[in-house]
């Protein structure tokens, strides 16, 4: 799968990049089924957000994906595996898929640099000295270089979500998921890491980003996908649907999240 | 004449130092000074003591109490990751194992793994082993409590970063759920050695030799011994101060820094 991406970012690079299929996703807690028949396919190289309002499971979706969360019916395929196969290695199979959480995640107890180099060493068994290059090279990549010795406690919300892409990078994925990356931190630090996800689509990375940010699906996307009550109500080019939707769900909720202080007298 | 809020704090405090100085007063007088002279504070005969209080009592209390301590961490370690499973027959025999030792008297422990054991399976324990195997089985079960409790404290998605980086559940556990883990229980972990420290002088009901004395055995020796009353037994008592006073300040240390910083 070393596909050469010429995609519509304008960007051209190589890169290892895992294509998504899911089908007939389903996925109950308890009674309540959260997902409920989900079909998704994202091309090698592709960028799709998920958007809708909370609880309408796009967050579930994503954690499925990476078997964080165990999917009750449907499948799933990522590069070259069956996530929903119960003999699926399931450390392999994340080690080419990057996550990156709303709350960060990082290390408390360990610095940039080794919060990048951890997995590295342990999992992929990389030399340590290796392991401090690959580490380097990701968090220069997120403009944080300088930071390398800071501990997660000493950066910003937005620099410990910027490492924690570089921590995800230094893995060399196929793909990476973003839970509602910028949900979490201050407005003024949202958009390094929003650049930051910028340059990685640019390089042509598969991404599938859970996110209530529409500017940045309009412009980074190349398809939204709309969620609500557990299935997918709308999807298509990222321009299209957040610009005229056909749906009056998606309508109403892109009203909603455009304006939000409309303020709806009937309710 | 009504009195002023401050007028009545300050006539509160006089009447409370009366009080307190009332009472030590009578406990002076009903003391009898010549007996007490005689047999808590008879410095002049403790001599003998030293320095085997020093060589064997303090170093064999503090040996008895680190093997105690060691085999205590390793399995309140393992019985706090059983009590933590998935797999309920783990969780049940890891509630089983915390509730039994914690309930019966330590002394108990003692006497069952110094005469009990090989009584009913024909060994012969070496007593450095019956105290580490004894105090470590009671220590483990306090122990396991503290680091199930550290262990849940821990952010749940620590563990789902490491898992999505590939770690296997095992390796995610050990490098980055356990250390911080260990963090967060420094200060409960402190004093638990020092409840191990004082508890390590239960072990003078195995019969000792001379040279496996620990602090408490070397004080009821003195007892019988220097004509000198309860004198060692205060003596041993202040070279328990001297190992579990130090480790309290440590403890507060630990603490203070947890406040300061997660790291």
């Amino acid at each position: 799968m070393n596909d050469v991406v010429n995609n519509s970012r304008g960007g051209t690079a190589t890169v290892h990049a895992a294509g998504v299929e899911i089908k007939d996703l389903r996925k109950s807690y308890g009674s309540n089924e959260v997902l409920k028949g989900i079909s998704l396919n994202v091309a090698p190289g592709e960028v799709v957000c998920l958007i809708g309002p909370s609880g309408s499971g796009k967050s579930t979706l994503l954690r499925c994906v990476n078997l964080l969360e165990q999917p009750n019916q449907g499948s799933i395929h990522v590069g070259g595996f069956e996530a929903t196969d119960p003999d699926v290695d399931i450390d392999k199979m994340r080690r080419k898929v990057g996550m990156v959480f709303q709350q960060f995640n990082l290390f408390p107890h360990l610095d940039a640099k080794r919060n990048c180099s951890i997995a590295q060493t342990k999992v992929l068994k990389r030399s340590q000295a290796e392991a401090d290059k690959v580490s380097m090279h990701n968090l220069e990549r997120v403009g944080l270089g300088h930071l390398s010795d800071r501990f997660p406690d000493q950066l910003s919300g937005g620099q410990q979500q910027r490492v924690a892409i570089a921590r995800a990078l230094s893995m060399d994925p196929e793909l990476m998921l973003f839970d509602e990356p910028t949900s979490a931190l201050d407005p003024e630090t949202v958009g390094d890491v929003l650049s930051v996800m910028r340059n990685l689509a640019k390089e042509g990375m598969t991404m599938l980003v859970v996110t209530h940010e529409m500017g940045f699906a309009r412009e980074v996307a190349d398809r939204v996908v709309f969620m609500d009550g557990g299935i997918v109500v709308e999807e298509g080019v990222a321009e299209q649907v957040i610009s005229a939707p056909t749906q009056a769900r998606t309508k109403e909720f892109l009203r909603r999240v455009l304006d939000p202080t409309h303020i709806d007298i009937e309710e | 004449m009504a009195m002023t809020a401050r007028q009545r704090a300050r006539v509160s405090l006089y009447v409370q130092a009366g009080i307190f100085v009332v009472a030590i007063a009578a406990l002076i007088l009903a003391t009898d000074w010549e007996t007490i002279g005689n047999s808590v504070f008879n410095f002049g005969k403790i001599g003998p003591m030293f320095p085997g209080i020093f060589v064997t009592g303090l170093v064999n209390t503090l040996i008895y109490t680190f093997l105690g301590f060691i085999v205590g961490l390793s399995g309140g370690l393992l019985l706090a990751l059983m009590k933590l499973s998935s797999f309920p027959l783990y969780r049940w025999i890891a509630t089983g194992y915390i509730e039994f030792f914690r309930g019966i008297p330590a002394l108990l422990v003692f006497i069952a793994f110094g005469y009990g054991v090989p009584l009913a399976f024909g060994v012969s324990w070496n007593i450095t082993v019956i105290v580490m195997i004894s105090l470590g089985m009671v220590a483990s079960a306090y122990i396991a409590e503290t680091l199930r409790a550290g262990l849940q404290a821990v952010p749940k998605g620590q563990l789902e970063a490491a898992r999505s980086l590939g770690m296997p559940q095992w390796r995610a556990m050990v490098t980055i759920v356990i250390p911080q883990a260990f963090k967060i229980v420094l200060p409960p972990l402190t004093n638990e050695v020092i409840l191990l420290t004082k508890d390590s002088s239960l072990i003078y009901v195995l019969g000792l030799t001379a040279s496996q004395y620990e602090l408490t055995k070397f004080g009821r020796d003195g007892i019988s011994s220097l004509g000198a009353g309860l004198t060692p037994l205060l003596v041993a008592g202040a070279f328990y101060l001297v190992i579990t006073i130090p480790l309290s300040f440590l403890a507060r240390k630990f603490e203070s820094r947890t406040a300061r910083s997660n790291r």
